[in-house]
């Protein structure tokens, strides 16, 4: 082969290189954008400072210092946990009691909301549930009733409680109480 | 053969050429990721969109990663709607520093708010903590229509969201529990018109 064929050859396989390189990096950004932005959520900085690991840890009310979450809502109070289910399953419970609205939703490690109960589908009753990792086997307490077994997509995962609040000053004695029956615990 | 030097150059041109190459990926990465975000699987009502896949464990790769930075820890539709606007109903990129009066009808909705964020994502740093208008705050006329204004000064009478400093300016309409024909139809939403007030250069 001349030298002129041997230098074509090279730079088109650099060119592809080049290529496959730029479509594999952009790719893998967007794929562990979510993932990446989980874990400093579950792991970062602010949730070390509050201490949410399989434990729940109540937010203060949302104002322009609020910089942990994007779109934060200043008519929401927000209680949260980091679940970990590497060691077992995790038990969640609530019992607000409020007849306005409030939500518990469970997002996985990818950031996808795999399940959220709200204060009419809760119809009154207690929040019960029991949260398994993939393969794993419920807890024998988690069969009974009213408890509710929940099997996550992933290990590791976020909670997060909205309680809805238009009028803090004015609310503040209900609803301070109220999201505080929040409990995320190891088994 | 080549010399160690020509052998070192070779070696820097292509480290520069791959990194180069990493960073075009990346960067394209966060652009399509940060400033075309509803790019896909979106309705679009007036100067509001909506992701419909948004909080939904469906979501593409591409909207998971969209709506984690942009509208991150989203509840699916039927629990809660997220309109947001970053025109007016002109077309104009909507600026803090300028005024606009943001009226309509209260949404099919159990609850509904209006907050304005900063093009951060972020709360403004507003007097008051004044930050959004709600189903329960919002004072509707003898036509069942709320208003609201944005800006640097209040508009006597209408509720005020101050948006200081100049940059971009985002409206995010949220509906909590939607009834069901909105759920499955989110084009029917009545549009809050977003109207430029005086000029805004």
């Amino acid at each position: 082969m001349s030298a002129h064929g041997q230098s074509a050859r090279t730079w088109r396989t650099s060119m592809w290189g080049l290529l496959a390189t730029v479509v594999l990096s952009h790719l893998l950004a967007v794929w562990a954008a979510p993932h990446l932005i989980m874990q400093v959520l579950m792991n970062g900085p602010t949730a070390r400072s509050m201490n949410i690991h399989n434990q729940a840890a109540f937010a203060a009310r949302v104002t322009a210092a609020s910089r942990d979450v994007v779109m934060p809502s200043p008519d929401l109070l927000y209680s949260v946990c980091a679940y970990d289910l590497s060691q077992g399953p995790v038990h969640i419970s609530a019992n607000p009691g409020l007849s306005t609205y409030w939500s518990i939703a469970l997002y996985a490690a990818n950031s996808d909301n795999f399940f959220v109960i709200n204060d009419r589908q809760a119809n009154g009753q207690p929040v019960d549930l029991w949260l398994v990792a993939p393969g794993t086997s419920p807890p024998a307490s988690a069969s009974a009733a009213p408890s509710r077994m929940l099997v996550a997509p992933s290990k590791t995962g976020f909670l997060l409680m909205r309680l809805l609040t238009s009028n803090y000053a004015a609310e503040k004695d209900t609803l301070e109480p109220a999201r505080r029956t929040l409990r995320c615990t190891p088994a | 053969m080549p010399s160690d030097s020509t052998r070192w150059r070779s070696l820097a041109q292509t480290l520069v050429l791959y990194g180069a190459a990493l960073a075009l990926g990346v960067g394209s990465a966060w652009w399509v990721l940060k400033k075309a975000p509803w790019f896909n699987n979106t309705v679009q009502v007036g100067a509001w969109r909506a992701n419909l896949l948004a909080g939904s464990p469906n979501a593409d790769l591409y909207t998971r990663a969209a709506l984690a930075l942009n509208t991150l820890l989203a509840l699916d539709r039927s629990e809660t709607m997220y309109f947001v606007a970053t025109q007016d109903d002109s077309g104009h990129a909507l600026r803090s520093r300028c005024s606009y009066r943001v009226e309509g009808t209260p949404p099919n909705a159990r609850w509904w708010s209006i907050t304005a964020y900063a093009d951060d994502m972020f709360l403004f740093d507003a007097p008051q903590q004044r930050y959004s208008l709600n189903g329960s705050t919002a004072q509707l006329d003898a036509q069942g229509h709320f208003a609201l204004t944005t800006g640097a000064t209040p508009v006597p009478g209408v509720h005020w969201l101050p948006t200081p400093g100049d940059r971009g300016l985002v409206l995010t309409l949220r509906l909590y529990n939607p009834l069901p024909a909105m759920q499955e139809q989110p084009a029917s939403l009545a549009a809050p018109r977003i109207t430029a007030q005086g000029a805004c250069p």
